[in-house]
């Protein structure tokens, strides 16, 4: 009896986490969702004196330009989602693409694919991002390009070793040697096998993606322009908000909403590869 | 296992060519050219003639190929030229600025490994327990954190409102410090650098030490020593955590590798002399000849901590040794 | 197993103490010696390169702190890297012929007396008596002919343009020289005499390609108030008072240069105290918020800096007038000083001349009228036909992109806001904000006008030199790339080159000025770019630590007037 109580708090706990990420980020999606009807203003217009303090009107302040700081916030999320998610998906879609090629043919294919994604792991980011910008042009998708081609090369690694340990099942070996055709053997058994994992490398990478987008944005590589979580914060920094009283208002919401959407989403991850591996 | 370094040696000798010519390649194909750091002065007052005599001046207008393997000669060489940018050698430039790197970056790592270890064991030792899982989401939740978002607040904490740690750079300015109040000195600028890395670093150690963990604790010989009586402390370091630390060092020496790039948001926010900012400087100012050497170490770093990391894992792990 | 383990530690261990044995190491060899012990390459002048450090100074020697952002390498006139605040702080260890006062005007300086011409074609020069280089070394005239003819030979751009011009130099004695040009040259002053840092011939003479030379700080040897003692690549720099100096001792006895990886470790630093001013401008918003804090105090001036938005006038539409015309009438210059400079800055005039300057137009005014504005597109044909807001020409939206770089954030601003007004006239503006070399690379692509221009719009900023020198607007606007080198706009426009070519070589003043505010007239109607502002010089310093601080116009405190006693400024 001991034992079985146990044990189901054992499963039960860290469902519950996931479960409590599922929440943050639902109500994440929420705001982001009805942005307009939430927002007090357009985030664009300039509303208010530059550099006010909270007040009833703008309860965190106006920014450098006057625009409402809480519109700013809560556009941000929809920003900000927008990039992690779809550069998740982009990282995610060569990820896999290239993990389960590499795993299923694990000779000259697969060692030709793995050297290059050891070769993207290891190119300097910096100067890669400039020339993918120069040459990508300068768009909101753009950056959502950029962080996806620079992440997708861990999600491709963990696929690749689920893949090629799949091989080796006997309904795997089964359906090759009764002839099916490896697209078939593909899309029957390798992919539907590899879905949860990728689904849990994909909100990890979601949350990798907001963090990146948030890095580029105060090294003046994002797109300041866009109103995100990381280009709130750049403001701030450019315009000394770190240093005055406005931190309390400018600098902290952007930065705990950046971790709170992050941890949310590291959260679901935790509880979908708890699910994989029970064992854990 | 002889068999198979040869062909992995192989594997990396393929990696480290493709790399190191992409390492040539992405300079020359970002938009700009380093014209304006050459001439060290206002570059839009030269007049045509002298903005070519300048770039033959420095061999950028010879065929593409024949700088290429200019480049290797270097490499091989390990002469690099010197900077567009600074006018002084490249190889003094990065001996300069590597060691400060390691510092903060090395500092950092050896502190997360300490905490990153005993909290992973610990966490995973008390699995599905409040307390785990109370710290698992903490440790998620510092992951989470924007580094520069960190810096700039320990900045204005402990900077600008106690006013106890210098905000900026590795060493006092002009102090001519020696000895004892030398190394003081560079250790107090070195905290806050060190402790933003470490916070940013503690969560994947212990994530990585935790997984490992419970890995370990599934197997059979963990359950036999268990049931030999084995004191909990016993089992715990004795069995559990000796098992499980071949992952984490891979981890660790993976993560070392990489703090030969430079943390560029670090160094930047706290004015540290990093190579983190001279690449960044070179690859804003287009210096060719520093982002090819900068480069080259840091893809260096990176395969030899790969291949160290291939040598020991067997060595670390007795499990796949006793295979 | 656990020797294994504890093999991981001493690795771990060994690679953190190598680290900080390194740091240390490297640290000592690099240059941050004890003042006085360098300035190498020179024998037996021990004495005189000493500062005053080493003697027993009867005061507490006064040291100020100072930040700049971003290195700006060994500091010599061939590495320096910006032209502010790198140039500055080049000048404070070489003179000049002639030095800048607080006026902004060209005083008599290493030069005791220049009298040129009354064609400005010959200038006699007879230097300062006693001047002596940091190593003993007398300054004579050998040194100044050396550095005329080196600068030209080995293409030191700001200093070699406008040396080409000299045709010979007489040397007549040790201190006596005379220039003789081969043309009427109205900014020889302010381009040559004024700019060029003269060099120890005996230093240079050695260096035979001075763009590909390793430099260390030995070269650094020249007749300025101070001495680079100490450099610490993209650390600090270490400048010790010449006491020597001929125009007295300077106040400071020490300076030291901290280098910061942005503009905000500096504005944290002076408030945490571990810095004593910013040579840097701090932007507006800063002002009033150092200002408040003691002891830190602003010095604030109107500087020639310039932010502007430039177009590429070869193409349509901005190849029309009337839309080049509308678009100025449509940006309201004085929301761009107040909301984005909260009034520090002087508004843009549209004849490019700075308000505060002796031959500004007062007629030449911006103005600020949408409705006009509007009616200007209307009537050249350019109508919102679908009625979607935006205007259409050639079939197509007038939807333009414009570029500006990011780690400028104000610029940033301007263009965010200079989009919004043009929004107004039904023109569509997308701002796009790439990193600085991308934004040069097409806006200026090569640094060379002959490569054309790959942008539509582009918020554009020009630095000081270019606003100072008032009759050179013909490289500005001229329509012959060797002539107009600066520009950038594509613009071409017969009556203005006319205008402007005479300018460059009027030698009668009075007619100078007649011209310089005829060219304002006629700039300001045919809008080869449109000025949005000149933002002020704002420097923050801590007047406990020094209070010296001098604003020379347009240039702001970084340079050595700042630095010496009263008696001893120009």
């Amino acid at each position: 009896m001991v034992e079985r109580t146990k044990r189901r708090r054992r499963v039960l706990l860290p469902q519950r986490l996931g479960q409590l990420g599922g929440v943050i980020v639902g109500s994440m999606i929420l705001v982001a969702i009805l942005a307009p009807w939430l927002s007090p203003y357009d985030p664009a217009e300039r509303v208010g004196r530059p550099f006010s303090s909270p007040s009833a009107e703008h309860l965190l302040g106006t920014n450098d330009v006057g625009q409402d700081l809480l519109s700013e916030l809560i556009y941000g999320t929809r920003v900000s989602l927008t990039v992690g998610i779809i550069a998740a998906a982009v990282a995610l879609l060569i990820g896999t693409s290239i993990g389960i090629l590499a795993g299923y043919y694990p000779k000259r294919l697969g060692a030709f694919l793995m050297r290059g994604v050891d070769v993207v792991l290891i190119l300097p980011f910096l100067p890669l991002l400039i020339v993918l910008a120069a040459y990508l042009g300068r768009s909101l998708t753009n950056t959502i390009l950029v962080i996806g081609v620079l992440i997708w090369a861990a999600p491709a690694r963990i696929i690749r070793s689920q893949v090629i340990s799949l091989r080796s099942r006997e309904y795997v070996m089964a359906s090759q040697s009764m002839g099916a055709p490896d697209r078939w053997v593909i899309l029957r058994h390798i992919l539907p096998r590899t879905a949860l994992l990728a689904t849990g490398s994909f909100v990890r990478a979601v949350s990798g993606a907001i963090l990146l987008e948030a890095a580029l944005s105060f090294l003046g590589l994002g797109d300041p322009i866009q109103k995100s979580w990381g280009s709130i914060l750049f403001w701030a920094q450019s315009r000394g908000a770190f240093l005055t009283p406005a931190w309390k208002w400018w600098v902290l919401p952007p930065g705990l909403a950046i971790m709170l959407a992050s941890l949310g989403f590291a959260l679901i991850a935790f509880a979908v590869e708890e699910r994989i591996n029970p064992k854990l | 296992m002889k068999r198979l370094n040869k062909q992995k040696l192989m594997q990396y000798a393929i990696v480290l060519f493709v790399a190191v010519t992409l390492n040539f390649m992405l300079p020359r194909v970002m938009p700009g050219n380093p014209l304006a750091l050459i001439a060290g002065v206002d570059v839009g007052l030269l007049t045509p003639e002298q903005r070519a005599q300048i770039i033959e001046d420095v061999g950028l207008n010879r065929p593409i190929l024949v700088q290429y393997v200019d480049y290797w000669r270097s490499i091989v060489t390990g002469d690099f030229g010197i900077s567009y940018r600074s006018d002084r050698p490249i190889v003094d430039l990065i001996s300069e600025r590597l060691p400060w790197t390691l510092l903060i970056t090395g500092g950092a790592l050896l502190f997360s490994a300490t905490v990153g270890i005993v909290t992973g064991a610990w966490s995973a030792w008390r699995r599905g327990k409040k307390s785990d899982l109370s710290m698992l989401t903490g440790m998620i939740a510092l992951q989470s954190l924007p580094s520069f978002w960190l810096g700039m607040l320990l900045i204005s904490i402990f900077s600008v409102q106690l006013g106890v740690l210098p905000s900026f750079g590795a060493v006092a300015p002009a102090a001519d410090f020696t000895g004892g109040a030398y190394f003081v000195d560079v250790i107090k600028h070195a905290a806050l650098p060190m402790l933003t890395l470490s916070v940013l670093s503690v969560p994947g150690v212990y994530l990585t030490m935790r997984y490992s963990m419970l890995e370990v604790l599934g197997e059979d010989f963990i359950r036999t020593a268990r049931a030999k009586g084995a004191s909990e402390m016993r089992v715990l370091f004795g069995h559990v955590a000796r098992n499980a630390i071949a992952p984490v060092v891979t981890f660790l020496a993976i993560r070392f590798a990489f703090s030969f790039g430079g943390s560029v948001i670090i160094e930047t926010v706290f004015s540290y002399p990093g190579l983190g900012r001279l690449v960044f400087d070179a690859v804003s100012g287009r210096d060719y000849p520093v982002m090819q050497a900068a480069f080259l170490v840091f893809t260096a770093a990176v395969l030899l901590a790969n291949l160290v990391a291939d040598l020991l894992y067997p060595i670390l792990d007795p499990r796949t040794r006793s295979h | 197993m656990k020797q294994n383990k504890q093999r991981i530690a001493v690795l771990l261990t060994a690679l953190a103490l190598v680290a900080a044995a390194c740091g240390t190491t490297s640290d000592t060899t690099d240059g941050t010696e004890a003042p006085g012990a360098t300035t190498a390459g020179t024998e037996g002048t021990a004495d005189t390169v000493a500062p005053a450090t080493t003697a027993p100074a009867p005061a507490e020697p006064v040291v100020v702190r100072a930040a700049i952002t971003g290195g700006e390498a060994t500091l010599n006139p061939y590495t320096y890297v910006s032209g502010f605040p790198g140039w500055n702080l080049m000048m404070l260890q070489y003179d000049a012929l002639m030095q800048f006062d607080l006026n902004g005007e060209p005083q008599p300086w290493l030069a005791e007396t220049v009298t040129p011409s009354a064609d400005l074609t010959v200038w006699e020069i007879t230097l300062a008596e006693g001047v002596t280089w940091h190593d003993g070394m007398p300054v004579t005239a050998a040194d100044v002919e050396f550095t005329f003819s080196y600068f030209v030979d080995n293409a030191a751009g700001r200093f070699a343009r406008d040396l080409k011009g000299v045709e010979s130099v007489v040397v007549d004695g040790d201190l006596g020289l005379t220039v003789t040009l081969s043309g009427p040259n109205p900014s020889f002053e302010l381009a040559v005499l004024a700019d060029v840092p003269i060099l120890p011939k005996h230093v240079w003479e050695g260096i035979e390609s001075p763009t590909d030379h390793a430099y260390d700080i030995s070269t650094n040897i020249g007749s300025g108030p101070y001495m680079l003692t100490g450099f610490t690549e993209d650390q600090s720099y270490r400048f010790a008072a010449n006491p020597d100096y001929f125009r007295g001792a300077p106040e400071v006895d020490e300076l030291v240069v901290v280098v910061f990886g942005d503009d905000s470790g500096p504005l944290a630093a002076i408030r945490s105290g571990e810095i004593d001013v910013i040579f840097e401008r701090v932007s507006p918003e800063q002002i009033e918020l150092l200002d408040a804090q003691d002891p830190i105090d602003i010095s604030q001036g109107p500087e020639f800096t310039t932010q502007m938005i430039n177009f590429d006038t070869s193409k349509a539409p901005f190849s029309d007038l009337a839309v080049r015309q509308a678009m100025a009438l449509a940006i309201d210059k004085s929301t761009v000083v107040d909301i984005l400079y909260l009034g520090a800055a002087t508004i843009g005039s549209p004849g490019w001349v700075h308000p505060g300057k002796t031959v500004y137009n007062t007629d030449v005014v911006a103005q600020f009228d949408p409705a006009a504005a509007n009616k200007l597109l209307d009537d050249a044909g350019y109508l919102d036909t679908d009625g979607d807001g935006i205007r259409e020409f050639d079939g197509g939206p007038m939807e333009f992109e414009m570029i500006t770089n990011s780690s400028d954030s104000l610029r940033l601003r301007i263009a965010e806001l200079t989009a919004e007004m043009l929004a107004d006239v039904g023109i569509k503006v997308n701002v796009a904000s790439v990193e600085t070399a991308t934004w040069e690379q097409a806006v200026w692509p090569g640094f060379d006008i002959n490569n054309g221009r790959n942008y539509d719009l582009a918020a554009w900023g020009w630095s000081a030199p270019v606003q100072a020198n008032t009759v050179r607007i013909a490289e500005l606007v001229h329509s012959d790339p060797g002539i107009g080198f600066l520009n950038l706009t594509g613009f071409a426009d017969a009556e203005v080159d006319a205008v402007a070519e005479a300018l460059a070589s009027e030698t009668d003043p009075a007619v100078s000025e007649a011209l310089v505010k005829e060219l304002q007239v006629l700039l300001a109607e045919r809008v080869p770019f449109i000025l949005l502002a000149y933002p002020d010089g704002a420097y923050a310093y801590n007047a406990d630590v020094y209070d010296g601080w001098a604003f020379v116009a347009g240039q702001g405190i970084v340079s050595k007037v700042s630095l010496l006693p009263e008696a001893g400024r120009p």
